[in-house]
């Protein structure tokens, strides 16, 4: 099932989330993670959007993985964070 | 302490992907040590719409308006957002990482790099502040966009000074979340950017803005410019990304 949501971080970016979501697994099948933000080093976010690939679609889960991520690459986001992102992520429908 | 001596560059008007391959050529060239510490001043021809490195490219911009208005469009390697580019000056400005006067943290240098930005503004009497993130303002209206990238230890951050600005072209080349507000974001847009003209009047040329710019550089980081050309090897650099990133379609259409 294709989902996406737009989702402005109050004082940062627009995010814009496609995703597709396995539904009688309950995790995401792909993902893409949009927008008008920056991340350094850029490459992260694929990283990313493939660490995500197979994940249950769970708000708490998912951002302890972001967060996690972003630390342990030394990503810096501007405009967007672990937390923003899950938001935008858990508005998809 | 000697003065620095930086490389100016001005390549006049050129397509989208031979922009953003020349930028990229010359991150590269610096980052080897191969030139010095680079501002290049340049245009679009034709006009151009250039997305941020996270976007999605027809989902931000409207293609087939694109064609009929011969509109070129092109993927930036470094973030942020859509940016119609027609009337304007284009900066880039490549140097090392570790250079003295450039912060480590990221959002301070954006603030110096656009503070540059900004004493060149002041040269043609104009008087601007900077809006975090990446934005300057002139009267709270919006005159520049400024987007940064760092690779291979090198800072690359390029943004435009809007010499005029055709919302409603714009308009018809971007695509909104919402059609049914487009009417509202087009006034809200008119209301929130303004450029050189608006302020200036029409009596100012394109050199005018790139010698006032040039004179904001040196007098933020107190060096002197001497005008140069791209080198053999950046030209050829320049010419191979067009090719394999800037002017393909996989680069284009990726995300």
């Amino acid at each position: 099932m294709k989902m996406k949501s737009v989702y402005k971080v109050p004082g940062g970016k627009l995010i814009k989330i496609f995703l597709e979501y396995n539904l009688p697994m309950k995790t995401i099948k792909s993902i893409i993670i949009a927008g008008d933000f920056f991340a350094y080093p850029e490459e992260s976010i694929q990283q990313l959007e493939q660490l995500l690939q197979g994940k249950p679609l769970d708000e708490k889960k998912l951002e302890t993985m972001i967060k996690d991520f972003v630390k342990d690459n030394q990503v810096e986001f501007i405009g967007v964070s672990p937390t923003s992102i899950t938001d935008a992520i858990m508005r998809c429908k | 302490m000697m003065t620095e001596e930086w490389r100016l560059l001005q390549t006049g008007f050129l397509s989208a992907a031979e922009n953003m391959a020349i930028d990229r050529a010359v991150l590269v060239a610096h980052s080897k040590g191969y030139v010095p510490p680079t501002v290049r001043l340049y245009g679009w021809n034709p006009a151009a719409i250039s997305i941020g490195y996270f976007q999605q490219l027809t989902e931000e911009v409207d293609l087939t308006a694109c064609d009929e208005e011969r509109i070129d469009y092109v993927r930036r390697i470094t973030g942020g957002g859509a940016v119609f580019h027609e009337d304007e000056v284009t900066y880039s400005f490549v140097i090392q990482e570790q250079h003295p006067q450039i912060s480590k943290n990221i959002l301070e240098s954006y603030k110096t790099i656009c503070q540059a930005i900004m004493n060149g503004l002041d040269f043609l009497g104009v008087k601007s502040r900077y809006a975090p993130i990446n934005d300057i303002l002139v009267n709270n209206k919006k005159i520049s966009g400024n987007a940064q990238t760092r690779k291979q230890k090198t800072v690359l951050q390029h943004g435009t000074i809007l010499t005029d600005v055709d919302v409603d072209k714009m308009f018809r080349l971007l695509k909104v979340p919402n059609e049914k507000i487009k009417g509202k974001m087009i006034a809200n847009v008119k209301e929130r950017v303004t450029s050189l003209t608006h302020e200036l009047g029409s009596d100012f040329s394109f050199e005018d803005v790139s010698n006032a710019l040039k004179k904001g550089f040196e007098e933020t980081f107190d060096v002197t410019f001497t005008d140069g050309m791209l080198t053999d090897e950046e030209k050829k650099l320049a010419t191979s990304f067009q090719k394999s990133t800037f002017g393909s379609k996989k680069w284009n259409h990726q995300r």
